[in-house]
């Protein structure tokens, strides 16, 4: 299997210089879903890395990072589902940054207890129209831990993460369970005070 | 090849199966609460293709085009992007058990805080991790004859087969299977993760509905049966006197939660609900595994919602 990794491996660089062969100047956007995350990838194992930088900083980055390379917007509809419709522009407008608080405490404060997985980039995956899956996995000691990213292509042509499936279990569809039980209880303000409540409750 | 087949067998016997009850990872019964059914009509619904299989299955006509009826009213979010959202992979489960269910995971949690994680941050402190991930590759080289015989049960002998060769390289150069060399890299022979409730799933045997186990956490009337047929490929089960058995079970759970403390806590902290949260988590986890049934290794490409028939049918 260790032959396969490698094999893709030299297949994408050999699709990503044909691509730029192609597309002579080759801009950002030629960039296959997979060399996008494991780019974007390596920039958040380099923050990781770096022991001079304080918690405080390392947080900023990730935020930084976390931005670049996922959208929002799409994450938030797809942990939604149809309820993104029972939502106001205005309500809309306040999960956001909401919800993307509550991903940034929870998987910072795990990535920051990062220690010394690998990250293995094996492949991309199609999964329908624009949408690509990329299937990494972490490597640790004890364990292999497949992490996939599913990006789509956004307005200005980048591929754009918005679901991570770790060992099977998918990002926003667990989400999804979560704010569909909730939403069939109650209204969406309810769902906006839960979230209100949830990250006031994780900065204390 | 032989993923194919079986793939086909399983497609033949869901079909079957369809006479009977609906098909597996939908919300069986009349057990399922409003919001569950809710949702698992919204993903009988959601998408063409399901919806189709559903009327080939003979399920009553009312049913998928009454939930695409709901849906033809609202909105850009279904004409848009929901479009392309799999809905095979909106997996739900009834949980007609909820209140002894969420019951049994607060004792789960608290037995976890309280008990487990304590002793196994001891445990840790004082054995290295090396020797942990040993005895981890100790109890998981005895566990070879259930993945053994439920990869046979399911017609996949090329796992089988790797199980085989696994369990006599790790038993003898792996010393006793502390070390797992057939698994690194020059070998590559990888652990068939294969248990009884995923054979039952492969036959088409749907989860039924939710359970929380005290001690054994997450299950379903599948699982659990999956679980007893296990017990009896388990060498550990036929320890004598009980009292070893359940030390050895014990001393397992610790050596087990010391290889992951900050996982549970993590995915309890993410949540918003953290029982439903591990519901989900549970059911998406194990209906990945039932379909992934017969793929060796990882080379396999793995399409979501696409694919083989017996993926396609499962809403």
């Amino acid at each position: 299997m260790k032959k396969t990794a490698k094999t893709m491996r030299i297949r994408s660089a050999i699709a990503v210089s044909l691509l730029a062969l192609v597309l002579g100047a080759a801009p950002v956007q030629a960039a296959t879903p997979l060399e996008t995350v494991r780019a974007e990838v390596n920039k958040v194992l380099e923050v990781l890395r770096n022991k001079s930088l304080k918690e405080e900083v390392k947080r900023e980055k990730l935020r930084a990072l976390y931005g670049e390379m996922f959208d929002q917007e799409e994450l938030s509809k797809w942990s939604l589902g149809r309820n993104w419709n029972k939502l106001s522009e205005a309500q809309r407008k306040e999960f956001l940054p909401l919800f993307q608080q509550v991903l940034e405490k929870t998987y910072g404060d795990r990535i920051l207890a990062y220690s010394d997985e690998r990250i293995v980039f094996d492949k991309e995956v199609p999964i329908s129209g624009n949408r690509v899956e990329v299937q990494t996995r972490a490597v640790t000691k004890s364990k292999e831990i497949p992490m996939h990213y599913r990006v789509f292509r956004d307005k200005s042509g980048k591929w754009k993460c918005y679901d991570v499936v770790v060992e099977n279990v998918s990002l926003v569809m667990n989400y999804r369970s979560q704010f569909n039980e909730i939403l069939a209880k109650n209204d969406a303000e309810e769902l906006l005070n839960i979230l209100r409540k949830k990250v006031k409750d994780q900065k204390s | 090849m032989m993923r194919l087949l079986c793939a086909l067998v399983v497609f033949a016997t869901l079909l079957a199966g369809c006479a009977h009850g609906p098909p597996a990872g939908s919300a069986p019964g009349p057990a399922a609460e409003a919001p569950v059914t809710a949702v698992a009509s919204y993903a009988r619904g959601g998408n063409l293709e399901t919806l189709q299989v559903a009327a080939q299955q003979g399920e009553p006509a009312g049913t998928p085009e009454g939930a695409a009826d709901e849906g033809a009213g609202e909105d850009e979010f279904d004409d848009g992007m929901m479009e392309d959202v799999p809905a095979a992979e909106q997996v739900t489960i009834a949980d007609p058990w909820e209140p002894f269910n969420r019951a049994m995971f607060t004792f789960n949690d608290r037995l976890y805080f309280w008990v487990l994680k304590p002793v196994a941050e001891g445990y840790s402190a004082v054995v290295p991790e090396p020797a942990r991930v040993s005895v981890g590759n100790f109890f998981s080289n005895l566990r070879s004859p259930v993945r053994f015989v439920n990869c046979l049960l399911q017609a996949h002998f090329i796992g089988a087969a790797t199980e085989l060769f696994r369990f006599m390289l790790n038993s003898t150069i792996g010393l006793a299977g502390l070390f797992d060399p057939a698994g690194g890299e020059e070998i590559g022979l990888l652990r068939q993760d294969e248990d009884f409730g995923q054979t039952l799933g492969s036959y088409g045997v749907g989860q039924g509905f939710y359970i929380v186990w005290p001690f054994l956490g997450p299950s379903s009337p599948r699982d659990t049966l999956g679980m007893i047929g296990d017990y009896f490929a388990y060498p550990i089960s036929y320890l004598d006197p009980w009292y070893a058995w359940l030390a050895v079970r014990g001393y397992k759970a610790i050596n087990d939660t010391s290889l992951q403390i900050g996982d549970y806590e993590a995915i309890k902290d993410a949540a918003i609900d953290p029982y439903i949260s591990i519901r989900n988590a549970y059911i998406q986890y194990r209906q990945k595994k039932v379909e992934e049934r017969g793929a060796i290794g990882r080379s396999e490409p793995d399409i979501p919602g696409a694919g083989t028939p017996a993926r396609r049918l499962r809403p």
